[in-house]
């Protein structure tokens, strides 16, 4: 490679130049778009290694476990350069999702040494970590000798990376100063609005600001566009369905799931007159908008409605609106995206899903397992993946900086980068972090259930609700 | 002679009609579905017309699905490939222990024969779960892990206790003195077991194989927990098509019907000694 185009890439990494100005410049000496491609990831890879002993494990191996995910396919297309990088060898189990947690349980409770590190998500560590079964990863995370000085943890969007860190004392609190770092955050999913921009216009409505005008705006949809229903949200019978958008308005509204006491006892919260309120409207909402068959409904049945053209939006991740809005969907390219805060304050504060990466800690070799995994959550190839592939959403704030990626998001997807910006910084777990955390998230989806088929009345399920968690809480110790 | 009246026949051909589209709607759903494209099977609101075709068929053959999304690999093939192995093996090793030690329980009566039955037959009731991470643990230290002969062993316990129990009731059925009476002509245990005992239970055995197949063929669990990714039967094989960013329902559709392509055809082939197998126990003389 010529000098010339060498100093240009430099002059980009140094941040000189933007990716914009980089292929411009590029393109002024005959480059092609492929070809700058490659060199700006040789010489990534070079820059890399020219900080840190990439090479400490050259010749050794790490086996992943990954679920099938966008997210695996954009580290599996840039695998070569971490081989070529550290001069290791990579295998890979992928599994998928529906079945992907039970292997991974199945993996670690037989303290199997076959993986090194797998995709978690934040809830699942909760079982994990105190089980002992994942490292605490602070270990590798602020070691010099084992972690390259590029690494830059700190770029790790704040809530992202602090719903992964967990004191494992119940109902501590999430990235609290004595917390371990159980997982280190990969790509995430925050809760808000994607909606049919066609339909919305049809029907002459415009965003909801507020957890009513949702439901109204719901409901105005659904008139306005005979054969579809307005809003999906989930309502199988899972921990899953209280996640997404549910918990998001619920927590939103400063409703909580669980009451610490002083002394760390924890007792249930979901039947305080604030929850019973918020409860009976989102119950309404679901009877009046919502999908015919939404108790059976989880993401694949959410998303795939919205891409068929069967519901006018959604409350649920944004990234499968992202999806939805691309690939052979029928309602592709007429998707758009909104940032929504049922109180109305115009601050939103999702629940997150956050795909993770941990070590386990039958790894023979961890500290190998660690430059595989630094290199994966690091921020080059959190650029390559945003860019060029699926990656979305990135978990560092430099990618959600980077010009190129924002363009490409704006283009295609309207109001993506603005909806993720206004409700980053309000972004993070809000459950509280306890191990009966599936039990119980279970047997409220199961309540929503039964109120939305009015087989109770709300005020009345709650209490159940309640009374039944405070005597498992109870039972295991907690409360 | 039918003497049964026009409106008799008819309705019964109605009736029988029926039946048979109740029965058969989902295959010829499913049939259909792996003959669309997934835009056409989730239009709104469905129809039954639409262009066939075989690109849901050619992606599963050829590991490649193009979309407009971007390209999906696709690894079904050795799923399948993986589900005959272990299944065909499996049923293989079964029949070659469980025959003669049907036989030995139908013939010979000893102490704690039926206690050992019993016990073959509870690895039938044991919940897989319960037996999979201890066996994880011996199968690591045995170097069984994540092979098809390891898997085939575990396989045993779906396989071993239906051909035992089924081929059991089948020699019992057989009345003893005309393996007596070979035995007088001079012939040894041995060629008595095989010429006489063998061929008159082969419709029973060939049920019981045949059941025992089907039950390994539909397996989920040995192989998820024990086995890569690169080892895994059809059942786990077909949810690759159900991913984050979608649902690949035609390519769902054509893998069903290529996963119960070779059970359908063995089904069929085997159907003679099925019912002839099946019936055959079911009545004591």
């Amino acid at each position: 490679m010529h000098e010339k185009e060498k100093d240009l890439i430099r002059a980009w990494q140094r941040g000189l130049l933007d990716r914009r100005e980089l292929i411009r410049g590029l393109g002024a000496m005959g480059v092609t778009a492929a070809s700058a491609g490659v060199l700006v990831n040789m010489m990534q890879t070079q820059a890399l290694a020219a900080d840190f002993d990439w090479k400490r494990h050259a010749g050794k191996g790490v086996k992943l476990l990954l679920n099938k995910h966008p997210y695996t396919d954009a580290m599996i297309a840039n695998l070569d350069n971490f081989k070529a990088l550290t001069g290791m060898n990579v295998a890979y189990d992928v599994f998928p999702e529906d079945v992907y947690f039970d292997k991974v349980t199945a993996a670690l409770s037989s303290r199997s040494s076959e993986y090194d590190a797998f995709m978690t998500g934040a809830y699942m560590t909760w079982t994990y970590g105190p089980a002992g079964w994942i490292f605490d990863h602070n270990e590798w995370i602020h070691d010099p000798a084992k972690t390259n000085p590029n690494y830059n943890w700190e770029d790790m969007l704040e809530g992202v990376r602090k719903s992964c860190a967990w004191n494992g004392r119940p109902g501590g609190a999430l990235g609290s100063p004595d917390a371990k770092q159980w997982c280190i955050p990969w790509g995430y999913e925050q809760n808000n609005l994607t909606y049919n921009a066609e339909m919305f216009a049809r029907a002459g409505a415009s965003v909801p600001k507020d957890l009513d005008q949702l439901i109204e705006t719901a409901v105005q949809v659904q008139k306005a566009n005979p054969g579809v229903y307005g809003i999906g949200v989930r309502g199988s019978r899972s921990w899953a369905t209280i996640h997404p958008g549910f918990l998001s308005a619920y927590a939103n509204l400063g409703e909580r799931d669980l009451n610490v006491s002083a002394d760390g006892k924890l007792s249930a919260a979901m039947n305080t007159p604030g929850s019973k309120a918020f409860h009976a409207k989102w119950v309404r909402m679901i009877q009046e908008a919502g999908a015919p068959d939404w108790s059976t409904h989880t993401w694949y049945q959410v998303g795939t409605d919205l891409g068929a053209g069967k519901s006018a939006m959604i409350y649920d991740a944004d990234i499968l609106g992202y999806f939805m809005n691309g690939g052979g969907n029928a309602m592709a390219g007429k998707l758009a995206y909104a940032p929504f805060a049922a109180s109305g304050n115009g601050a939103p504060t999702p629940n997150i899903w956050i795909w993770s990466l941990a070590m386990s800690r039958f790894s023979k070799d961890p500290d190998a397992a660690w430059y595989f995994v630094q290199w994966a959550s690091g921020p080059e190839h959190g650029l390559f993946g945003a860019t060029k592939m699926d990656f979305v959403n990135p978990v560092r704030a430099s990618v959600w900086a980077d010009a190129g990626f924002r363009e490409r998001l704006s283009k295609n997807y309207p109001g993506y980068v603005e909806m993720h910006d206004v409700s980053a910084p309000g972004a993070s777990i809000k459950f509280t972090a306890q191990p009966l955390f599936f039990d119980l998230t279970t047997e409220w989806a199961a309540t929503l259930q039964k109120m939305v088929a009015r087989e109770v009345p709300v005020d009345e399920g709650l209490d159940q609700l309640a009374e039944s968690v405070n005597r498992q809480l109870k039972e295991a110790g907690l409360g | 002679m039918d003497h049964r009246s026009l409106l008799e026949r008819w309705l019964r051909g109605i009736a029988l009609a029926l039946v048979v589209v109740f029965f058969m709607f989902p295959i010829l759903w499913i049939v259909l579905m792996s003959l669309q494209t997934n835009e056409t099977i989730l239009r709104s609101p469905p129809s039954v017309v639409f262009t066939p075709t075989l690109q849901n068929y050619a992606a599963l053959i050829s590991g490649r699905l193009e979309t407009e999304a971007g390209a999906l690999d696709i690894a079904f093939m050795s799923n399948l490939m993986n589900s005959v192995i272990l299944s065909v093996g499996s049923v293989a090793l079964a029949l070659v222990l469980g025959v003669p030690a049907a036989y030995a329980f139908a013939r010979h009566r000893f102490r704690g024969s039926e206690d050992i039955a019993f016990t073959l037959l509870s690895f039938r009731f044991a919940p897989p779960l319960l037996v999979l991470l201890p066996l994880t643990l011996y199968f690591q230290d045995l170097g069984l892990a994540d092979t098809y002969f390891g898997l085939i062993w575990v396989y045993q316990l779906i396989c071993l206790p239906l051909i035992l129990w089924i081929v059991r009731g089948y020699f019992e059925d057989i009345s003893p003195d005309i393996e007596l009476a070979y035995r007088i002509a001079g012939h040894s245990w041995w060629a008595t077991f095989r010429r006489i005992a063998l061929p008159l239970a082969g419709p029973g055995i060939a049920a019981a194989g045949l059941l025992a197949f089907i039950f390994a063929w539909n397996n989920f669990i040995f192989a998820l927990v024990l086995a890569s990714a690169d080892k895994q039967p059809v059942t786990v094989g077909a949810l690759a098509f159900v991913t984050a960013s979608g649902i690949q329902y035609g390519q769902i559709a054509a893998a069903v019907v290529l996963s119960i392509a070779p059970t359908l055809a063995l089904a069929l082939w085997a159907q003679r000694y099925l019912v002839e197998g099946l019936s055959l126990g079911a009545v004591k003389g």
